[in-house]
């Protein structure tokens, strides 16, 4: 994959700040949107979608593959997904390594799975079917966990390597996911970056944690923290330059204080980058 | 353990309401800084949180009129009994009207489930399809053979409910954040349309002659038709009367042109 096409710093679409993009067009390089919060039959979220595509690439981000999950992939969701990204043009289409809906309930979380030979073979035959349907790369994103399975053999890092390696899935790294999960279950954040394959990386996510003491929980409703910057710009070090998204999905603040978190992004980035880069 | 009798066993601990974590799922986990146990009760916990936010988020006025408590007593008990089946929670609180029939007795039963189903009317109308409404200027190019052969259908969009109590005064009062009246039984049962006018949600009560207008207009009849079945009403004033209500039901995006004829189930709260 190349990093040719990097697009650079990107925000979630929000629905509180449709007005806003259009009246403003603020300096945001790209948007991500929820999949599912468009997979609807019309009114306000297509009407901003398809004018908001006009103005700024997107990229399409579920929530429901539930690529992990003990079901059939629910054969109308993908047949949505697809019309969806027919409509939007996506510059890729993102899910996260979990599953979501059990054999017989939608549960609604992304749910880590065991990282066993057992789970590997399972999910890379859905990425398969979910990439032929879609006619692309499927990106996968890292997620925050609570638990370890036990009957785990791998690390998520590895999995994901592996798993990109038989599909040829792309990947999202979510740093704050890696921070929170690292500080819940007790590894370094550091090493599950090191084990991804850093040429598969398409993009990175960044978001704000709660911290109850003792342990992480990755709520999307607060600034980015400290040390998810820090490791953000160790990442960078690592991957070179990477399209990078800020997400928030809930206590939305003014728009321009996620302008000024971008904008902080972009200087790591550029930092990062110099510092690698070659003398002259 | 299969991986799929690893996930059923974590599924039925997550629906159940059971909080702390049975020994044998327990076993299936390690923790660190963050134990098994309560890894496991993080989930259980965000799972009911998140349905109860939604439950509450689609029905406000249900949430407001009955209190927190008694609210999320009836959310959990709905979700129990009919647990998200669709891979987005937008569709999660669709049957909480019909739930409310079996689980509520009366006299608090059917205001709630009229209240329930005018406010998922709203959430239905909110991201039902798009279509091209029938509008002034279209019918101002309109020739007299369009005129006569002119029928419609109610845009997608538009619920038609008949409230046999003061829903609308009740649901009107929770939006305004203002004391909730006590509920009233109606003489004769109340037309109310829900729909979406340029993206907004609307709503508007109907009265008697305007609905039967509208419900004739709207099940195949003509222009002429609807006329005429205004004469015994409205005598030499009747086309006038068919004309202004038209007029504002194309105002309001209501209608769609079509050349087969549509109808519209009315959603009877009895």
């Amino acid at each position: 994959m190349s990093k040719s096409n990097m697009l650079g710093f990107g925000l979630g679409l929000r629905s509180e700040y449709y007005q806003q993009i259009l009246e403003q067009r603020p300096a945001v390089d790209w948007f991500e949107i929820i999949s599912e919060n468009y997979m609807v039959g019309g009114g306000k979220a297509l009407y901003f979608l398809d004018a908001i595509k006009e103005q700024y690439p997107l990229v399409m981000h579920g929530v429901s593959l539930s690529i992990g999950g003990p079901h059939e992939i629910d054969a109308d969701y993908l047949r949505q997904l697809k019309n969806l990204a027919d409509r939007v043009q996506p510059r890729w289409v993102a899910d996260h390594l979990c599953w979501s809906r059990g054999s017989a309930h939608q549960l609604h979380d992304l749910l880590p799975l065991p990282f066993t030979q057992e789970s590997l073979l399972h999910v890379a035959s859905r990425v398969r079917l979910v990439q032929d349907v879609l006619q692309r790369p499927l990106v996968l994103e890292n997620v925050s966990a609570y638990v370890q399975w036990k009957t785990s053999c791998m690390s998520e890092s590895q999995f994901l390597a592996e798993l990109s390696s038989l599909t040829g899935c792309e990947l999202l790294l979510d740093v704050n996911n890696v921070y929170v999960s690292s500080k819940n279950q007790g590894f370094d954040p550091w090493q599950f970056i090191m084990e991804l394959p850093h040429e598969r990386i398409r993009q990175i996510h960044l978001a704000g944690h709660s911290d109850y003491g003792h342990y992480l929980i990755d709520t999307h409703d607060q600034p980015i923290a400290d040390p998810v910057w820090a490791l953000y710009g160790k990442a960078l070090s690592y991957l070179g330059a990477t399209a990078t998204l800020i997400e928030r999905d809930d206590h939305f603040p003014p728009l321009n204080e996620l302008l000024v978190e971008l904008s902080k992004a972009r200087s790591i980035s550029a930092n990062v980058l110099r510092a690698a880069a070659p003398c002259a | 353990m299969r991986l799929s009798a690893q996930q059923e066993a974590f599924e039925r601990y997550l629906v159940s309401g059971n909080s702390p974590p049975h020994s044998k799922l327990l076993k299936q986990f390690q923790g660190d800084m963050l134990s098994a146990a309560d890894g496991l009760m993080i989930y259980h916990n965000a799972y009911r949180s998140r349905l109860l936010s939604v439950m509450r988020e689609d029905f406000p006025a249900l949430h407001r009129w009955m209190g927190d408590d008694s609210f999320a007593q009836l959310a959990m008990a709905y979700i129990s009994a009919w647990p998200s089946r669709h891979f987005s929670l937008r569709w999660l609180g669709e049957k909480l009207p019909e739930f409310i029939r079996g689980y509520i007795a009366e006299p608090q039963r059917s205001p709630m489930i009229e209240l329930a189903t005018l406010e998922w009317a709203f959430t239905l109308a909110f991201d039902a399809p798009d279509t091209e409404p029938l509008s002034l200027d279209m019918m101002s190019r309109f020739s007299a053979d369009d005129w006569v052969n002119l029928r419609v259908y109610l845009t997608p969009s538009v619920r038609w409910l008949q409230l046999q109590h003061n829903t609308v005064g009740m649901w009107v009062a929770a939006k305004a954040e203002a004391d909730i009246p006590d509920v009233v039984a109606l003489s004769t049962p109340l037309d109310c349309l829900v729909w979406r006018h340029e993206l907004v949600c609307q709503y508007r009560t109907l009265e008697p002659g305007e609905a039967s207008a509208l419900r004739l207009l709207t099940d195949g009849g003509s222009f002429a038709s609807m006329c005429e079945s205004l004469l015994s009403t409205h005598g030499e004033q009747a086309p006038l009367q068919a004309a202004t209500w038209l007029k504002s039901w194309i105002n309001d995006d209501l209608l769609v042109r079509t050349s087969r004829i549509g109808t519209l189930d009315v959603i009877a709260l009895d």
